[in-house]
C-alpha cells in the first residue's frame, strides 16, 4: 500500500500550511476536528431556533454500568421491551453482525431491522412519520444532511448518552444528544496492478485525470455521501475544472463500493478513484490484484450518525443500543468488523484490524458544513451529467 | 338473487361490480398518489405536496436519451422473448419432437433462474475483460475480447432469456387449448407443415401472441436487475434504472420519478389499445362445443432440428447461468481458470448466517402461495368479467388494470407506500399490506395469461349451459372454469414465481418483521459480493423448485386420491 507519512495528530495544525492552501483554493484547514467544529457550529445555529425548548434539554438520569459501558437506559425496562427495531443504511451483513453482537449481550431483547440507501431510508422514515407511524427504535445515517432535516422536523430523541463523555464535544449534535458518530470512513484511490504499469499508477488526486484511464476509471453515483465529500473537497482543492476533466474521463459510476472493487478485482475497471478504504481490505483478504494509494493532499472522509427516534415503540431498549453503539464495546464492532470498518473516533479506541489507527491517515472533511449542505444540490446536477445520466 | 344448487349467490352484475370495482380501486388508489406527485411543484419530499404544476413533464426532455435507450431495449427484448416463445412454444405443444413433455417442465426454468441471476452469470460469461468466454480466447492468444455483454443487444438477450420466458408460458397455454382438426385440415388440404404453422396455427393462437408481446413489452419497460447489472458499466441508463438513481438520491427526486412513470402509461395504455383493436376484430375461438384431444404433429426427421433448438435454448437460458452461478457461489472472487485456493464454503456459511435467507424465504414462499391461489381467483374472475360478462365498462376496467404493468414496480411502490400508511386498518408493515401489493402489481400479468385462454373458449359453450338452464355461478365453476384449467395453471405457476422473485414493490413495503428475500440478495450485489449474492440466488432457486415440486407433488395425490 502507498501511503504517505501523515497522520491525524500531525495534520491537526502542526505541520504547514495544507496542499488545498498551497494550491491556492480557499483554505480548507482540512482538520477533521475544525470541520466538526466549525461545521456543526454553523449547522445547528439556525436548528437551534427549531428545535423546541421542551426538548432542548434533557431530563437528568440515572447512569449505570453494565458490561463494560455505563448507559442512562433502564436496563430491566429494556429488557422488559424486549425488542430494539434498527433502521441502517450499512449492508444487509454489516447490519446483522452488529445487531448479533448487541443480542449477545442482551439475550433477552430482540432486535429487527430495516436496510435501504439513505436517501430512501430517510424518504421511508419520514412518510412513516408523517403518516403517524412510528416504528422505529434506533435509526443510522450515512449523510449529514438528513441527520440535520431529522433534527429540525423533531424526528430524534434528545438522549444524552454517558458514553458522550468520550467524543469530543465538536463529534455530537448541536445541541448534544439528538446524534452521535459512531464511525469514519475514508476514500483514497485503488488500480488493479495486473491493468495499470507501475510507471502510471496513480499518486496524487491530479492522476485520476490521467487520459491513460479513459474509459477504465470507476467512481460512486451522486446517492453516495462520500462521492459528494469528494467532490466537494477536491473541487475547493483544484477549482471547477476538475471535475470537468474528470468527466472526460467517461467514468463509470455504481452504487456501491463492493461494485466499484468487484470490477477493479476483475480487471473490468484499471482504477478506482472513490477507493473505501474499508472495501480495499476486503477484497485485498480476498487476493485481488489491487493497490490503494492514500493521495499526499489527504483522502476524503465522512462521519456515520446514530440516534434516538423520537416516540420510539422500545424507548429503553433504544438507549441502550445508542449507549452501546457509541461505547468502546460497541466500538470494537463497528472498528474491527471489516464489513463495517469504521474509524472509531474515541480516543481509547484500539486499532484497525489493518494495525492502523483512525490518527494514522490524513482525512479531509469540509470546512464550511452550511456551504457543504447547500452545494448538495449542485452536486447532483453535476455529478449526474458526469455519469451520463 | 339468484338461486345455484340450494345456495344463495348475489346477482352477477353486483358481483360483478363488487369485484371489478374492488380491483380498480386497488390500483387506483396508489395510482392516485403517483400522479399527485408527478404534479408536485415545490419540496420534493413535502407530503402532501406544497404546489402544484407540470413542470416535471416539461422537464423530462433532458431525459430523452433514457427514454430512446428503454424503448430501444425493450423492442428488441420483446422481439426476441416472443420469436423464442412461440417458436419454442409450437416446437413443444404441437409437434413430436423427442422428450417433449421433459423439455416443456423444463421450459419455465429460465422464469425461475430470474432476471438478477441471469444478468450476473451472463456478466461474468461475458463481460469484455473478465468474462470467462473473453478470458479463454486471450488464453488462447486472441486479443481484446470476442464477446460484450454490457451493450444494448447484450441486455436485451438478457432480458428476453430470463423476463421472456414468460412469453412461451401465455402462447403456451394458447396452443394447448387449441383444436388440432384446424391444422389437420390444413395438412389435409395439401398445405406443409410450416406453411399451415405460418397460415393456420399462428393466426390462431395471434390473441395469445399479442398479449404475450403486449405484456412482454411492458414488462421489458419496468426491467430493472438486467439493465442494472449490464447497463451501468457502459453508461447506459434505461428509464427503471433512472428512477431508481432519482428515489435513491437525497433528497429523492419523487416528482421526476413519478413524472417518469405516469408518462410510461401513455406507452401501456397504446399497447393496450392495439392488443383490444385485434382481438376485436377477428374471431379467435378454437375451442367449441366439439369435442377434441390436443394431438401433437408427426414433423418427421425435422424431429431432431427442433431438439437442437431446444436444447440450445435450454443451454443458454439455463445450464451455462446455473453452472456458472453455482461455480461462483464457491469462489472468493470468480475467474474463468479454477484455483484450489480460490475454492471456499464461506459465501454459503454467510448466506444461511443472514435473516434474509431464513424468515425471508419463508415468507417469500407464503406470499407466492397466497399471492397465486388468491390471484387466480381474482384475475380469472375478472377475465372473464372483461371478455364474458358484457358488463357495461368492462373494457374500461381492462385499461384500469394495466395501469400496474405501465409503472416500474419501484416507483409505483412509493404511491402504494403513500397509500397504504395512511390507510386506518393497521396493515403497513405486514405481510398483509405485501400480498395485496402483489395481488395489485401482478394483476396484469394473470389477465394476461388468463384472457389469452378466454378468448378462445366459444362463447356458445356457456349459452348452451345457460339454456339448459344453469345459472352464472354453476355456468362459470362447471363450464368456464374447466376448460380455463391450461390457463389458470400456467397463471398459478407465473404468480408464484413472480411473487418469489418480486424485487421492486417489495424493496419499501417490507418492515422489519415482514421482509422477503430478493431485496436482500440485490442488496448483497450492492454491498457485498458477486460469489455471495451467487449463493444467496442459488438458494433461493433450490428453495422454489423443491417447493414447487412438493407442491405439485401433493396437489397430485389430492387428485388421485378424490379419483379413488
Amino acid at each position: 500500500m502507498t501511503e504517505p507519512e501523515h497522520n491525524l495528530d500531525a495534520h491537526l495544525g502542526r505541520r504547514g500550511p495544507s496542499p488545498a492552501t498551497a494550491c491556492g483554493a480557499r483554505d480548507t484547514a482540512v482538520t477533521r476536528r475544525g470541520f466538526l467544529k466549525t461545521g456543526a457550529l454553523i449547522a445547528a445555529a439556525p436548528l437551534l431556533a427549531d428545535v423546541p425548548v421542551a426538548s432542548a434539554q434533557s431530563p437528568a438520569r440515572n447512569v449505570t454500568k453494565v458490561h463494560d459501558f455505563q448507559t442512562s437506559a433502564d436496563v430491566a425496562r429494556a429488557e422488559q421491551e424486549g425488542e430494539v427495531i434498527y433502521y441502517g443504511h450499512d449492508s444487509e451483513q454489516g447490519i446483522a453482525i452488529l445487531l448479533e453482537a448487541f443480542r449477545k449481550d442482551f439475550p433477552k431483547i430482540k432486535s429487527s431491522y430495516v436496510r435501504l440507501q439513505t436517501g430512501a431510508l430517510y424518504a421511508k422514515i419520514t412518510a412513516e412519520r408523517s403518516a403517524g407511524r412510528f416504528g422505529v427504535d434506533v435509526l443510522q445515517l450515512s449523510d449529514i444532511s438528513p441527520a440535520i432535516d431529522f433534527q429540525k422536523k423533531g424526528g430524534w430523541e434528545q438522549y444524552t448518552s454517558p458514553e458522550y463523555a468520550a467524543y469530543k464535544p465538536e463529534y455530537q449534535s448541536t445541541p448534544a444528544g439528538y446524534f452521535g458518530v459512531p464511525g469514519v470512513g475514508f476514500s483514497g484511490i485503488s488500480y488493479n496492478r495486473a491493468k495499470v504499469k507501475p510507471e502510471q499508477a496513480p499518486k496524487t488526486w491530479k492522476d485520476i485525470n490521467n487520459p491513460a484511464f479513459k474509459d477504465g476509471i470507476s467512481a460512486k453515483l451522486a446517492t453516495s455521501g462520500m462521492q459528494h465529500a469528494q467532490w466537494y473537497i477536491l473541487r475547493k482543492m483544484y477549482g471547477n475544472d476538475f471535475w470537468q476533466e474528470f468527466a472526460k474521463q467517461r467514468p463509470k459510476g455504481f452504487d456501491a463500493r463492493a461494485q466499484l472493487f468487484d470490477r477493479l478485482a476483475k480487471g473490468e475497471d484499471r482504477i478506482c478513484a472513490l477507493a473505501e478504504y474499508a472495501g480495499y481490505t476486503l477484497y485485498q483478504e480476498k487476493g485481488a490484484e489491487i493497490e490503494f494509494v492514500a493521495p499526499p493532499e489527504g483522502m476524503p472522509a465522512i462521519a456515520i450518525y446514530i440516534g434516538v427516534v423520537n416516540k420510539a415503540p422500545h424507548p429503553e431498549a433504544a438507549k441502550l443500543f445508542v449507549d452501546w453503539a457509541l461505547s468502546k464495546r460497541g466500538q470494537l464492532v463497528y472498528q474491527n468488523q471489516k464489513i463495517l470498518l469504521y474509524g472509531s473516533l474515541r480516543p481509547d479506541a484500539g486499532p484497525m484490524p489493518t494495525g492502523k489507527r483512525l490518527a494514522d491517515f490524513k482525512l479531509l472533511f469540509p470546512t464550511d458544513w452550511s456551504d457543504y449542505v447547500a452545494s448538495h444540490p449542485v452536486f447532483v446536477k453535476e455529478w449526474n451529467s458526469i455519469m451520463g445520466l | 338473487m339468484e338461486l345455484d344448487h340450494g345456495l344463495v349467490s348475489l346477482s352477477p352484475r353486483l358481483v360483478s361490480v363488487l369485484v371489478g370495482g374492488g380491483a380498480a380501486v386497488l390500483v387506483l388508489y396508489p395510482i392516485a398518489y403517483l400522479v399527485q406527485a408527478s404534479l408536485s411543484v415545490g419540496d420534493p419530499q413535502a407530503r402532501p405536496p406544497e404546489a402544484y404544476g407540470l413542470d416535471n413533464f416539461m422537464g423530462l426532455g433532458r431525459y430523452a436519451h433514457i427514454f430512446g435507450n428503454t424503448l430501444l431495449v425493450a423492442a428488441l427484448a420483446t422481439v426476441l422473448a416472443v420469436i423464442v416463445g412461440f417458436t419454442m412454444g409450437w416446437i413443444l405443444s404441437r409437434t413430436n419432437v423427442p422428450g417433449r413433455a421433459a423439455f416443456e417442465q423444463l421450459m419455465a426454468m429460465p422464469y425461475y433462474v430470474t432476471p438478477l441471476m441471469g444478468a450476473l452469470a451472463w456478466a461474468l460469461i461475458a463481460s469484455p475483460s473478465s468474462g470467462f468466454i473473453n478470458q479463454v480466447w486471450r488464453a488462447l492468444g486472441g486479443d481484446g475480447h470476442v464477446v460484450d455483454i454490457n451493450t444494448p443487444w447484450g441486455i436485451a438477450w438478457v432480458m428476453a432469456l430470463f423476463e421472456g420466458a414468460v412469453a412461451f408460458v401465455m402462447i403456451g397455454a394458447v396452443m394447448k387449448s387449441m383444436d388440432p382438426a384446424m391444422e389437420e385440415a390444413s395438412q389435409v388440404l395439401g398445405a406443409g407443415r410450416v406453411r399451415t404453422m405460418l397460415r393456420i396455427t399462428l393466426p390462431l393462437v395471434l390473441p395469445g401472441v399479442l398479449g404475450a408481446a403486449v405484456f412482454v413489452f411492458a414488462e421489458m419497460l419496468g426491467s430493472f436487475s438486467a439493465a442494472l447489472v449490464l447497463g451501468l458499466p457502459n453508461r447506459f441508463y434505461v428509464v427503471t434504472t433512472a428512477m431508481y438513481q432519482l428515489v435513491s438520491q437525497y433528497p429523492p427526486r419523487f416528482p421526476t420519478a413519478a413524472a417518469m412513470g405516469v408518462s410510461l402509461f401513455a406507452v401501456m395504455f397504446t399497447m393496450v389499445w392495439i392488443y383490444r383493436r385485434i382481438v376485436s376484430s377477428g374471431t379467435y375461438v378454437t375451442i367449441t362445443g366439439k369435442a377434441f384431444r390436443p394431438r401433437v404433429m408427426d414433423v418427421g426427421g425435422l424431429r431432431w432440428p427442433f431438439l437442437g433448438v431446444c436444447v440450445a435454448y435450454l443451454t443458454v437460458a439455463v445450464i451455462l447461468p446455473v453452472l456458472t452461478i453455482t461455480y461462483a457461489s464457491f469462489q472468493h472472487l470468480t475467474t474463468a481458470f479454477p484455483r484450489a485456493a480460490n475454492f471456499t464454503l464461506a459465501n454459503y456459511r454467510t448466506a444461511l448466517s443472514l435473516d434474509a435467507v431464513g424468515s425471508a424465504l419463508g415468507n417469500s414462499l407464503l406470499l407466492g402461495l397466497a399471492t397465486a391461489s388468491i390471484g387466480v381467483l381474482l384475475m380469472g374472475f375478472l377475465s372473464w368479467l372483461i371478455y364474458r360478462s358484457r358488463l357495461p365498462g368492462a373494457g374500461v376496467i381492462e385499461y384500469l388494470l394495466m395501469f400496474p404493468q405501465a409503472v416500474p414496480r419501484l416507483v409505483f411502490a412509493f404511491g402504494m407506500l403513500w397509500a397504504w400508511l395512511i390507510f386506518p386498518i393497521p396493515i403497513y408493515g405486514t405481510l398483509w399490506l405485501m400480498l395485496i401489493a402483489y395481488l395489485t402489481v401482478f394483476l396484469p400479468l394473470g389477465l394476461r395469461t388468463i384472457s389469452g385462454v378466454i378468448l378462445q373458449i366459444d362463447r356458445s359453450l356457456e349459452e348452451s349451459a345457460q339454456m339448459c338452464g344453469a345459472t352464472w355461478g354453476y355456468r362459470l365453476r362447471t363450464v368456464t372454469m374447466p376448460l380455463l384449467k391450461p390457463g389458470l395453471i400456467a397463471a398459478w405457476l407465473l404468480l408464484f414465481i413472480a411473487s418469489v422473485r418480486e424485487l421492486g414493490a417489495s424493496i419499501l413495503l417490507m418492515g422489519p418483521k415482514a421482509k422477503v428475500i430478493t431485496p436482500a440478495i440485490v442488496e448483497s450485489w450492492f454491498s457485498a459480493s458477486t460469489e455471495l449474492t451467487a449463493a444467496m440466488a442459488l438458494l433461493q432457486t433450490l428453495a422454489v423448485i423443491t417447493a414447487l415440486v412438493l407442491l405439485f407433488a401433493v396437489a397430485r395425490r389430492a387428485v388421485q386420491h378424490a379419483g379413488e
